[in-house]
Order: structure tokens, then C-alpha cells, then sequence
């Protein structure tokens, strides 16, 4: 129903099914950031590749403020709203950490296995 | 009230908008106008309803949500089928509050123990005999007794034996005695209050290890005359302040210091005791007076006259205690008694207190337990047939929404969600029904208990266990067509609709017939109860009293609490008779010790002089118009004349039963024994009742006391007695102003409070039965009115084929009665058994079955059952065979 526009920008990659969680952990882990912050620096940072669905930002949001991953406050930002601001707990480094790590193992492994 | 998971909603709602107007803002910065950015950013964010749901999903409270959903749709199917909505959780409140209620009253009459440490270890010291007590080791008593089976047991000991006994059972056992308590008038800086006051020995207290909760119990060093009170009193007529400790007390015009205030957990020695004071035995009122019965013999070993209770010493056994206080007990007797009159003692358990409120209530508390039990049932049958009922009607949506891919287990949840909101509705109700019969419930006690001593509170255990019980009944059937459901194929279910009667019809309407059997089988049961119970009470009404009842009108008169005395007392008795009877209408007046039925009174043993037979008898002191006033006619003889009563003359007239148990023969001019004395027989009178018209005593009328510190006065009007109350006080206070009438009553008013047990066992049956009925009622109404909704394409069929209406009238009519029929047949004679189980527990007079009222109780249930099918089968009957067809 909606009109195509991709020709407004870059082509644009899927996300992989799960990646989701490591990438706003990881975006957290340079400061605090409200969810529009975070979906401009994954787009940012991804040079414009991975275009996040905005809205999908939010249930992986709560998801890990109930896992206790992030913690959540509202504060006054930049354009002078009230916004509410993420940032990343002592559980969430740790599971950055980890899953950083099992990212790597796993891309590694991909490639060996399409470079063989 | 603001809920977590609301806020988490508006958090959410403004999360979002602070993205999308940021990003608007970035896009209008590129020169979007601010229609087209906010129109962008809500494409680039994607479906914004949508991520709100995940994030709900992903919340913490998500499950609250669900519930909260479920509550909401719980709340609508209940609004569509009202009547069974309503009739459930009606069952539920009336069963779990009732038997709450009954429960918390049986708790406080028969479980609950004294609040004194280690309560097991409490006895009460008794003795027993077989037969009566000879009469050689005893001459006067005074205390309680009963019969258990061929056993005379008694709680009364000599001053010496009590002495003995501690001495012997030292290390063993300790001993503490006391007294029955006495109605005092108690005077406290000028507010004047009567209460009830035990005598008790110094050591009372430490045998409890009760601690004063303000001051301290008896000082043992001093001599002062001490009282100690209970919390209740101390608040109620004290003001609770605790200065009060120290200061003096006046108790019928004696000083008396209070000395302390026992803790609020301590209720008394027995269960409903009226204790709001204790003293010690030799200083109290009773015993101090000038007229004492106890003081002039109060050593004389021949005279019983104390109670006992005691504290075991756990690490010796009981037999040895017991060992040792019967060799104590008989060495105090000044002879040796008959063989098989040898008084041996008994010790009865007092974790709970004293026996006797107990023995006497204990019974119809058992009683109506069962029936509240039963009643429980029969409205757990009720929710679960009216569940099952309410489950086959929504066979059709249930179908639909598995077809529709609902998961089995959330649509369990929903059914149990909806059972636990019915549930939830039925329990609020219950509080209110619990309060309302526990309230009446404590006027179902005897007269001389006082409820505010007994604290009957509705136990919140019971509650809890109640409420698990029939809620757990609600879930239970409010699952299984969930279970069924998710089971069941749903293609012809959904076909099936209101349709035929399937195969499977007999099979499915099986569980509910069986329980609707069930609960006409115990309503008959309960109804049954209900009429004999009621027909008894009309019975004991109804009694011939053997005196007057109409035109009488009573009231105490206690000149002896404000000092008067001697010839005082005398003069103030003689001029109340005089000035009373010079009022007009009044045709006789009544002087006596003892209130005609209070439901007690005062007994003496009589006997032919030189006879070993005594005989029990209830003694009327009275004056010479008392007779008269009582409307007692005279069978032979003479009545007391005034000089009888002035010279004290040792003159009795007995009852007809008395003549007859003292077997006098020929009774006018013979002699016989009491109180140590010897009596000439003047006249016969009329048998009547004494304390209460369930009992029957022989009765003895003998001159009163002239210096009765209290007394009953008895008027005998031509006329309405309520009509002469103003000039009978007017009569009063010309003799004396300062003394007030107590408890004035008529004599119709003072005979029901003797039989208020009696009232409010039959009132309390009676509304079981009537709610057992309505429960049957709405049981069979339900399942009746439900199977011919269920059948209506069947009925349509018959019609269509050439059935007549009343044909199908007859049929739905004869399956209902044939249901009702089933649990009359099975309810009958677990009625009949229980009947007669009644009567050996004594709480039915014994004599022949009542059948007539199980007939009745049969009629009642007919006819009930008849109401109840009449509706579904005119309804049934009514159906138009052309739509019945076309929808089925």
C-alpha cells in the first residue's frame, strides 16, 4: 500500500533475525540515548545500510529493560522535550560482552566457510 | 488509582510521540512542510498500534493485562445469562457465610482453650458416685452436678477436703478453689453497675500463671480487701484508666480496693463466664454478710461448698495425681459411706474451661454443623450444576473460537477466570451473610451466658477454608466444559447449535441429574429438620405451664445492696406488698427469693423423716399472696396465711409430683426433712413449672425469709399488666425512692427468655430448610428449563408430527418429578435415620417417628419441584414447530 520510495536512499540490508538486541546494546555502550537517538546512530554507524525499522526499536527496548539489560529514565533532550533515555546496566556490559563474542565466533565460522 | 501497567501506557503513548515529532522536526528541517514530515516519520516508524502491542507483550505487567481482559469479558458473559449468574453466586454467599458463622460459634463454645500458659494442663476436680451421695459424710452442699450414665458427678468439696488435697497432691498437681460467681451491684464513683463476681482462694491465680495485665492479682502479705478485675469490665465500666488500680471499689456497699486488671485474652473459668471480678473466698460479699449460708459451717467437713480446679505437673503421671487426691478426699469424710456410695474423684479435662455452658451447648452446636454442612453441599451442587448448565450453552462459541485457533490453555484460563470472578462476588456476599447469622447466632445462647465474654469472632481461617472449598467447586465445573470443549470436535459442534438430542444426550445430562438427586435428597433432609424443629418449638410454648400465664408482670426489688437490713428489710418487703396491692386492677402480689422461670433457681433435697429416699426439690421462698399471684390453684389444703410468714413458721406446701415422689400418702399434717429442719405439710398444690416450661420438678412452697436481700416481686392484674407499669413503680418508689426495679418483664415475655435457645435452634433449622429449598428450586428449575432449551428442534419434530401440547407438557412435567421423585426416595430415610439420632442426643423429646412431618416435608418438596419444572414446560410446550425446525 505504501508508495515505494527506496529510490530516495541507499539500498538498504535486512536485519538478521536476533541482531537486533546486540546492536542497541552495543550502541548504548558509547552513553545514554533516547530511542530516536539510537535508531539515527545504528543507521549512522551502519553507513546507512541497515535501516532499522523504527518501531521495532521499541519492543526490543522494553524487552531489555524487563531483562534488566538497560535501565530507562526520563530527561529533558537536546530539542528541549521530555524524552526518555536509555542506558546500558553492569548486566548489560557483561551481556554485551558475551554476545559480542558469539558474534564474532559466528561470523568468523560463516567466513571460513563461504571463503573455503 | 493509578495502576502500573496504566502508567507504563502513557509512558509508552509519549515514548512514542517524542520520535515522531523529533523526527518530523529533522525531516521539516529538509524542508518538508509539517503535515508531509509528520506523515513521513509514522511511515518510516511503521504501524504504530502494532508496536505498542509488542511492547505491551514484552511488558512486565503483560499478564495483568490478559487478566484484566479476561476479568472484562468474564463481567459480560455473566450480564448475559443473569439468573444463573445471580443464583450462583447467591449459593456461594449463603454457603460459605453461614457456615462461617456456625463454624466461628462452635469454635468459641467448644475448641477454643483457656488463655492461661500450657492450658493442657488444666482440670477441673470432680467427684462421683454411685448413686446419690450418702448422706452420712455429707449435710449441705452447694454447687453443680450432673449425671453421667449411672454416675452422679458433682464439683462441690468440703473446705477440709480441698486442704487435704493440696497437702497430699503437693509436686503432683496444684489445687486452687473457688466459687460459683454471684450477681453483685458494683459502685464506682457513684456509677453503679451490677456484674458477676467469683470468690476465689489467694492462689487462684498463680495455679492459672496468670499475670494482672495493670497492678498486680492478691498480695499475699496483706489482708486488705482486694478485688481483681476483668479487661472488659475495666474498660466498660472503669474508662480504662489506669489509675483506677489502687483506688477502692465499692461491691453491694462493701469497700473493696482493686488491686489489678487481668490481660484482655483471659474470657473466664468456663465458656461464656459473666467473671468481671474475682476475690478472695472468705472476703467476699456472699461470704461476709450476716446472713451468710457458707460462713457459720464453712469448716464443717460435712458441708461441700468449694470448687476445684487444678494444674497438673506434666512429668508425673496423672494416675498418681489422682491417686493422691483420693486418698486425701476420703480421709476427710467424718464416716464411712454406704458401699457403692463411696465418692471416688474425677478429672475432667479443663484446657477449654470449665464443662457446663459446654454440656449444655454442645450438642445443638454439633447439630448445626451437619446441617450447615449439608447446606455447603447443596450449594456446591448448585454451582456446579448452574456452571455445567451455563458451559453446554456456550458449547457453540467455544467451538468456534478453537476452530479459530484459540489456544486451549488460554481458553481454560478465561473459563477459570470467569468462575473466579463469580467466585470473588460470592465471597464479598458471604462476609455480609457471615456477620448477619453470627449475630443472631449469639442469641441462640442460654440466658446465663453473656455473649461478650464468650467473643464469638468470626474466625478468618474459617472463612478462608470455606471460601476454598466452594470456590474450588466453581472452578472445577466452571473448567470442565472448557476441558470438554477443547476435546470435542468442533465442526458438528458448531452445526449442532441448539439441535437434536444426540446420542449422547442421556450420557451428558448424567452428572447433573445425580447432583440435582443429591440435593432434593438432603433438602428433604433439611426440610424435615426444619418442620420438627419448629412444631417442637410450638409444642414447648404451648405447654401447660400449671400456672397463670396472662396478666402478670415481674420485677427484682435488691434493697439489701443499699444497706438495708434486718427489720429494715423486713418493714421495706411488707409495705411494697401493701401499698401494691392497694392499687387498683392489681388482685394479688407476689413475693419470692427466687424469679419464677429464670431458667435456675434453688434446690434442696427432701425427705420423709426417718426415710433414706430424699428427693430433689425445687424451693419456692415466697409470701402468702405468692400463690395466688402466680395462679397456682390450691388442690387441698390451705395457702400461707401473713402470720406464717411473720413467725417464720416451718410450714411447706408441696407440688402433686413432690406429694407423689416423697410418696406422703395422705399429705396435709404429714412431716418431712429439709434444710436440717422439720416441716408440716399445710396444702397441696397444683404441679407447675419452675425454672422453664421444658422442665418438670417437684416443687416446694415454704415461707420466705424475712431479710431476703433481693427479691422477685410478682403483680397479678385483672387487666393488660403493661397498663399498670406506672402506678406499680409510682407504688414502689412511695416505699422507697432509691430503689430501682430490675428486669420488669411480663410473665409472656420472661417465659420466651427461658426458651430463646429453643427459638433460635428453630428459627436457625427453619431457615436452613427454607434456603435448602430455594436451592433445590433454582437446581431443578435450572437443569429443567436448560434440557428443554437444548431439545427444542426435538420438541418441534414431535409437534410437527402430530404430538399434542399437552403431551409435551406432560412429558418435561413427568421427567422433573421422576428426578425429584429419585432423591425423595433416597432422601426419606437418611431423614428418618437422622431423627432418631436427634432424639438419642436428647435434643428431640424421645417418643414416637413424627412421620407426619417427613409427609410433609415430602408435600413441601413436591410442590416445590412442581414450581420449579411448571415454567420450562409451558415454555416447552409454546414452541412453534416451523421456527424450532428452521433453526435447528
Amino acid at each position: 500500500m505504501y508508495v515505494d520510495r527506496q529510490g530516495m536512499k541507499p539500498k538498504s540490508a535486512e536485519l538478521l533475525q536476533g541482531t537486533l538486541d546486540l546492536l542497541v546494546l552495543k550502541t548504548l555502550r558509547q552513553g545514554a540515548l533516547h530511542g530516536y537517538g539510537i535508531a539515527q546512530k545504528i543507521l549512522l554507524s551502519s553507513r546507512q545500510v541497515l535501516d532499522v525499522q523504527q518501531g521495532s526499536l521499541y519492543p526490543a527496548l522494553h524487552r531489555l529493560e524487563r531483562r534488566g539489560l538497560v535501565s530507562s529514565e526520563w530527561k529533558e533532550s537536546e530539542n528541549g522535550r521530555m524524552a526518555k533515555v536509555y542506558s546500558l546496566t553492569a548486566a548489560g556490559r557483561k551481556q554485551l560482552a558475551s554476545e559480542l563474542e558469539e558474534w564474532k565466533r559466528y561470523t568468523d565460522a560463516i567466513g571460513w566457510v563461504l571463503e573455503a | 488509582m493509578r495502576l502500573p501497567w496504566n502508567r507504563q501506557q502513557d509512558e509508552l503513548e509519549r515514548e512514542v510521540a517524542y520520535h515522531l515529532e523529533t523526527m518530523a522536526d529533522a525531516l521539516q528541517a529538509q524542508g518538508m512542510s509539517r503535515a508531509d514530515a509528520l506523515r513521513e516519520a509514522r511511515r518510516q516508524f511503521g504501524g504504530v498500534e502494532q508496536v505498542k502491542e509488542d511492547c505491551r507483550a514484552e511488558s512486565r505487567w503483560a499478564w495483568l493485562e490478559q487478566i484484566r481482559q479476561d476479568m472484562r469479558f468474564s463481567w459480560r458473559m455473566m450480564k448475559k445469562s443473569p439468573s444463573i449468574s445471580i443464583a450462583a453466586i447467591v449459593s456461594l454467599g449463603l454457603g460459605i457465610g453461614a457456615t462461617t458463622a456456625i463454624w466461628s460459634m462452635a469454635d468459641a463454645v467448644l475448641w477454643r482453650e483457656m488463655a492461661v500458659p500450657a492450658p493442657e494442663q488444666m482440670l477441673q476436680v470432680l467427684w462421683e458416685s454411685n448413686g446419690r451421695l450418702d448422706g452420712r459424710i455429707v449435710d449441705w452442699t452447694s454447687g453443680g452436678g450432673f449425671r453421667d450414665g449411672a454416675l452422679d458427678v458433682g464439683d462441690f468439696f468440703s473446705k477440709a477436703a480441698i486442704g487435704a488435697m493440696q497437702e497430699r497432691s503437693a509436686g503432683k498437681l496444684e489445687l486452687a478453689a473457688h466459687l460459683y460467681p454471684d450477681a453483685v451491684s458494683v459502685n464506682w464513683n457513684g456509677n453503679v453497675a451490677t456484674t458477676r463476681l467469683r470468690p476465689v482462694a489467694e492462689n487462684f491465680f498463680d495455679v492459672l500463671r496468670l499475670q494482672a495485665a495493670l497492678g498486680r492479682t492478691f498480695d499475699k502479705g496483706s489482708r486488705e480487701w482486694q478485688v481483681v478485675v476483668s479487661h472488659a469490665f475495666f474498660q466498660r465500666h472503669l474508662g480504662a484508666r489506669p489509675d483506677a488500680v489502687g483506688k477502692t471499689i465499692r461491691v453491694n456497699n462493701l469497700p473493696y480496693v482493686l488491686a489489678g486488671v487481668l490481660p484482655s485474652s483471659f474470657l473466664g473459668l468456663a465458656a461464656g463466664d459473666e467473671t468481671a471480678m474475682y476475690c478472695r473466698i472468705e472476703q467476699s460479699p456472699g461470704f461476709v454478710r450476716p446472713d451468710s449460708w457458707h460462713r457459720p459451717r464453712a469448716e464443717d467437713p460435712r458441708g461441700w461448698w468449694l470448687q476445684a480446679i487444678a494444674r497438673r505437673n506434666p512429668t508425673v503421671p496423672l494416675s498418681e495425681a489422682k491417686a493422691a487426691l483420693d486418698t486425701a478426699f476420703a480421709g476427710t469424710w467424718v464416716a464411712k459411706p454406704a458401699a457403692g456410695q463411696t465418692p471416688r474423684i474425677r478429672l475432667s479435662d479443663a484446657r477449654t474451661g470449665l464443662g457446663a455452658p459446654r454440656r449444655e451447648m454442645g450438642n445443638p452446636t454439633r447439630i448445626l454443623l451437619v446441617l450447615v454442612g449439608m447446606v455447603l453441599l447443596v450449594a456446591c451442587a448448585n454451582i456446579a450444576n448452574l456452571l455445567l448448565a451455563r458451559g453446554a450453552q456456550r458449547e457453540k462459541e467455544v467451538a468456534l473460537r478453537v476452530s479459530m485457533g484459540c489456544d486451549p490453555a488460554r481458553l481454560m484460563r478465561q473459563f477459570l477466570t470467569e468462575s473466579f470472578v463469580m467466585a470473588m462476588a460470592g465471597g464479598f456476599l458471604s462476609l455480609g451473610v457471615a456477620m448477619v447469622v453470627s449475630r443472631m447466632l449469639v442469641t441462640l445462647l442460654p440466658p446465663s451466658v453473656n455473649p461478650d465474654s464468650l467473643q464469638v469472632n468470626l474466625s478468618a481461617a474459617t472463612l478462608l477454608v470455606t471460601a476454598a472449598i466452594t470456590a474450588l467447586t466453581a472452578m472445577l465445573f466452571g473448567l470442565y466444559p472448557a476441558w470438554r470443549a477443547t476435546r470435542v470436535n468442533a465442526g458438528p459442534a458448531l452445526k449442532e447449535g441448539t439441535g437434536s438430542a444426540g446420542t449422547s444426550s442421556r450420557a451428558r445430562w448424567l452428572p447433573a441429574k445425580v447432583l440435582v438427586l443429591t440435593q432434593v435428597a438432603i433438602g428433604v433432609l433439611l426440610v424435615t429438620a426444619a418442620i420438627v424443629y419448629t412444631s417442637h418449638l410450638r409444642e414447648i410454648t404451648s405447654r401447660d405451664a400449671g400456672f397463670e400465664r396472662a396478666h402478670a408482670l415481674l420485677f427484682d426489688l435488691r434493697p439489701g445492696e443499699l444497706g438495708f437490713d434486718g427489720e429494715r428489710l423486713a418493714n421495706f418487703y411488707r409495705s411494697v406488698e401493701q401499698r401494691l396491692r392497694a392499687v387498683p386492677g392489681v388482685t394479688a402480689v407476689g413475693v419470692s427469693r427466687i424469679r419464677p422461670m429464670r431458667g435456675g433457681g434453688f434446690h434442696e433435697e427432701i425427705a420423709k423423716p426417718g426415710a433414706a429416699a430424699r428427693v430433689n426439690s425445687a424451693i419456692h421462698h415466697a409470701n402468702a399472696g405468692f400463690l395466688d399471684a402466680l395462679g397456682v390453684p390450691l388442690l387441698a389444703g390451705r395457702a400461707f396465711t401473713v402470720e406464717d410468714v411473720q413467725n417464720s413458721r416451718r410450714v411447706v406446701i408441696v407440688s402433686e409430683q413432690l406429694a407423689r415422689d416423697l410418696k406422703l400418702g395422705q399429705p396435709l399434717g404429714a412431716r418431712v426433712r429439709a434444710m436440717n429442719e422439720e416441716w408440716e405439710v399445710i396444702g397441696v398444690a397444683r404441679n407447675a413449672r419452675y425454672s422453664r416450661l421444658t422442665e418438670t420438678r417437684p416443687v416446694a412452697y415454704m415461707p420466705m425469709p424475712l431479710d431476703l436481700r433481693a427479691a422477685t416481686v410478682l403483680v397479678r392484674s385483672s387487666a393488660s399488666p403493661t397498663a399498670f407499669i406506672g402506678a406499680i413503680r409510682e407504688a414502689v418508689r412511695s416505699v422507697s425512692a432509691d430503689v430501682p426495679l430490675v428486669d420488669l418483664f411480663t410473665m409472656e415475655q420472661q417465659i420466651a427468655r427461658t426458651l430463646q435457645r429453643e427459638r433460635m435452634f428453630a428459627w436457625l433449622c427453619g431457615s436452613f430448610g427454607v434456603l435448602a429449598l430455594v436451592l433445590c428450586v433454582v437446581g431443578i428449575y435450572g437443569l429443567m428449563s436448560h434440557m428443554t432449551a437444548r431439545r427444542t428442534a426435538e420438541v418441534g419434530i414431535r409437534l410437527a408430527l402430530g404430538a399434542s401440547r399437552m403431551d409435551v407438557t406432560r412429558q418435561v412435567i413427568g421427567e422433573g418429578m421422576r428426578l425429584a421423585g429419585a432423591g425423595l426416595l433416597l432422601g426419606i430415610p437418611i431423614a428418618m435415620y437422622m431423627a432418631s439420632a436427634a432424639q438419642k442426643m436428647r435434643i428431640l423429646p424421645e417418643g414416637p417417628m413424627p412421620y407426619w412431618t417427613l409427609v410433609a416435608a415430602t408435600a413441601v418438596l413436591v410442590v416445590s419441584a412442581l414450581a420449579a419444572v411448571v415454567g420450562p414446560a409451558v415454555r416447552a410446550s409454546s414452541v412453534d414447530p416451523m421456527r424450532a425446525l428452521r433453526e435447528s
